[in-house]
């Protein structure tokens, strides 16, 4: 089985982790650092940054610096239209099925730009592992509707990834949490990041992770309480919300709302403007208090549909940068009457827990198994616009319901079928998830056929349907149409164009592959170092391997293919002749081996 | 698809559920994909589907309700509303008038709540009436009851199920306005 990573694609960090000798560890990028900023930057010309140097740009070039992309995945152009406004970003209104970004004339969707931070941490685990990574686990917000799932796997497939599971964030916190703590129990997890936020009550018990029911909200986060303080700012200073100062004034709100996890009061500078002030821990919390608000509305919820009062919770596991503000935390533990637990990493623990899942499907873990939820109930649009639901929330995954059409028409061939998710009982008011035609039924008289169409989400919380004629028991062709996000055909083509387009790409390729090359050659160089035939060589050639094999090692941290492979290629040379008495002598020890067993 | 059958279990109604999700969770660690991922396709799609349905099963069995409907369902019988008694319906429509008023904000915080013990009362009525007939109806499948017997048991049970209907439609509507 090759390898699998997992992959945390966060709102402001992504990170991939991966599991050795049983225990999950976070693979570093190029500098150092285990968190890759989710910003992208687009050069002029093509060339693309990801991670911390693409986030220097954000002041600098906030019109092609495009950050916090995971809101926009799997949305519409008017579910976002309200934070646009707070946005540096060039937005196309050609369609309203997905959102487009306009960057040097060329337009890119949410996956496209979530997948130059996919390719980058694939990179990082290539680099490290000395391999090429192809299977992949990538974490969601477990409120993440169909759509939303979708673009992510998109994201990955655009990225070059094979995408074996969509896991829910919450639910890998645990895993992690689960693996370190060992405890058995009812657990919830508190997962406030920079852009969403979930709550999920899972029951653990002999290594079986039982989710029993989940709840939150998809837009609110860190980035909520950014805007907040943007907000806050704009009034002081009267300025209207589109100004050329944003981008400075973003990032003084973020400096000091992270400066207030720890101190009493933070000063907000905003460079290029002689803006400075004083802010209190109090006046923070007076500011926010609404958006946490909001997430324990989430929790009371998640709670009654778990069907259980606040002190059956044996422990609250706090995740997500979110979770370090103090205000946050007294909320939470005022809720659930306990001390939460923060001893987790709270930036690393669902990278941690994704990697534990990736273990787990490549078959390493066969003690540990994951049941989670849909967290939105399914359902149908019947007549008078109202929504019938098949699948209600909290049910675990894959689920399935099974629902029987007619016809109202005599001779009527077609059925219009519209899949929605959401809690309301108006179809207006619940989100579409596609459109689909049931088509070629037999012409029969009104009321006669029997189409039974089958929904089923799977355990990446993403729907299919396939449909049966009872009395034909012909099976119909069903070409769902989704009402947001890309076509197969779409997502074939930016594969494509990802290859055509991101010449450095290409040179980022070789890089990996000359240092996968490096590697294997400084390994067998390593093994035939320890043999007697090495100690017996000249001084002379002794010393020239070594060197040679140091003058590799400094190398192979250079990105640069081209002086990767000739030094390669000199280490390889100075060792041909080693290589060859080594190989003399394992001869000679077979024939050696025969002749005894022929005596025999 | 007779759910009771997944469990291995005969068409009972009173469930033990503590051994229910002990099997739940063994079935569970035989057939969830997460240890089919490098299987074959074909593989793959089965373990697909028996999760699935055995989640499906253990959705529906957990729950009182949602297991007598199946019940049903497998014994091919509907809840049917025709059958409901008048003087139910007109029981039904008066406190549907309160509830209206109420939605339309004209009730009093006492009315409110009057009218919330009012349903309360009738749901848990009904509660106790769905816990005696289906445990009646576990005494005439042990007793390997005649069919005419079972069938009376079974319209029983589809009785009380159409009338609780309305009451748990009513109960969902005032949840929503409060």
């Amino acid at each position: 089985m090759p390898r699998i990573v997992g992959i945390d694609l966060g709102t402001t960090n992504s990170l991939v982790a991966i599991v050795e000798n049983g225990m999950p560890k976070v693979i570093p990028g190029a500098d150092g650092d285990n968190l890759v900023p989710s910003v992208v930057y687009f050069e002029e010309g093509g060339n693309v940054l990801v991670g911390n140097p693409a986030r220097t740009k954000m002041v600098e070039k906030p019109k092609n610096t495009i950050f916090s992309i995971k809101r926009f995945m799997g949305k519409g152009l008017a579910d976002v239209r309200d934070d646009l406004g707070l946005l540096p970003f060039e937005v196309s209104t050609s369609s309203d099925s997905i959102i487009r970004l306009r960057i040097f004339g060329r337009e890119y969707t949410p996956p496209q730009i979530s997948s130059f931070i996919l390719r980058e941490l694939k990179r990082n685990a290539e680099a490290a592992l000395g391999e090429e990574i192809v299977n992949a686990v990538i974490t969601v917000p477990a409120y993440f509707n169909d759509a939303q799932r979708q673009a992510t796997k998109d994201a990955g497939r655009i990225a070059g990834l094979d995408v074996l599971r969509i896991v829910n964030e919450p639910t890998a916190a645990s895993l992690a949490y689960g693996l370190q703590e060992r405890r058995q129990g009812i657990i919830a997890v508190y997962d406030f990041g920079g852009g969403t936020f979930d709550i999920s009550i899972l029951k653990l018990s002999e290594g079986i992770f039982e989710v029993l029911s989940t709840n939150g909200d998809t837009h609110l986060g860190g980035d909520d309480i950014d805007d907040q303080l943007i907000r806050f700012v704009l009034a002081d200073l009267k300025l209207p919300e589109s100004n050329p100062n944003l981008p400075a004034i973003r990032a003084a709100a973020k400096t000091a709302k992270e400066a207030l996890s720890s101190a009493d009061t933070a000063e907000i500078v905003v460079e290029g403007l002689a803006y400075r002030r004083s802010f209190t821990r109090a006046e923070f919390d007076a500011l926010i208090d609404p958006i946490v608000e909001r997430t324990l509305k989430s929790c009371r919820l998640a709670l009654q549909d778990a069907g259980l009062r606040p002190e059956a919770v044996d422990e609250v596991v706090m995740v997500g940068g979110s979770t370090r503000i103090p205000l946050v935390r007294s909320r939470v533990q005022a809720v659930f009457g306990r001390v939460p637990h923060t001893d987790l990493n709270p930036d690393e623990v669902v990278a941690l827990g994704a990697a534990v899942q990736a273990d787990i499907l490549a078959g390493g873990k066969r003690d540990m198994l994951l049941l989670d939820v849909t967290p939105l109930s399914l359902g149908i649009e019947t007549m008078g616009g109202v929504m019938s639901k098949i699948i209600p929330r909290n049910s675990t995954i894959p689920a399935s319901a099974s629902e029987k059409f007619t016809t109202f028409v005599d001779g009527q061939t077609n059925v219009k079928v519209h899949v929605l998710q959401g809690e309301r009982e108006l179809v207006q008011d619940c989100r579409s998830l596609a459109q689909f035609d049931l088509k070629g039924i037999p012409p029969m008289p009104a009321g006669l056929p029997l189409i039974e169409v089958k929904f089923l989400i799977d355990a990446d919380g993403i729907l299919s349907v396939s449909a049966q004629e009872q009395r034909t028991g012909q099976y119909q062709s069903v070409a769902v149409k989704p009402t947001y996000g890309l076509t197969d055909d779409e997502v074939e083509q930016m594969i494509l164009d990802s290859f055509e387009h991101a010449e450095s790409d290409i040179e980022a390729r070789e890089v990996i592959e000359a240092r996968i090359e490096a590697e294997r050659v400084l390994r067998a160089t390593a093994k035939s170092l320890e043999k007697t035939e090495f100690a017996e060589l000249p001084a002379e050639e002794q010393a020239d391997i070594t060197m040679a094999a140091d003058q590799l090692r400094e190398t192979v941290k250079i990105a640069d293919h081209r002086a990767i492979r000739e030094a390669t290629e000199r280490l390889d040379q100075a060792t041909h002749h080693l290589a060859e008495i080594i190989m003399n002598a394992k001869i000679s020890e077979k024939l050696k081996d025969k002749r005894v067993r022929e005596i025999e | 698809m007779n759910y009771f059958e997944v469990f291995g279990l005969p068409k009972v109604l009173s469930l033990d559920l503590k051994a229910l999700e002990k099997t739940f969770h063994e079935l569970s660690r035989k057939y969830h994909p997460d240890y089919f991922t490098t299987a074959p396709a074909e593989e793959r799609q089965r373990a697909l589907q028996m999760t699935a349905t055995l989640n499906d099963a253990y959705r529906t069995l957990r729950h009182p309700v949602r297991r007598v409907e199946h019940l049903l369902e497998v014994e091919g019988l509907k809840p049917d509303g025709s059958k409901v008694p008048r003087s139910f319906l007109m029981e039904v429509f008066e406190i549907n008038e309160q509830l209206e008023e109420v939605k339309s904000g004209a009730a009093s915080k006492e009315q409110v709540s009057a009218l919330r013990r009012e349903i309360e009362q009738r749901a848990e009525g009904f509660e106790q009436q769905l816990q005696q007939a289906a445990a009646d109806w576990d005494k005439l499948s042990a007793a390997g009851a005649a069919d005419e017997q079972r069938k009376q048991q079974l319209s029983r049970l589809t009785e009380i199920l159409s009338e609780s209907s309305y009451i748990r439609n009513l109960e969902r509507e005032l949840e929503e306005t409060s």
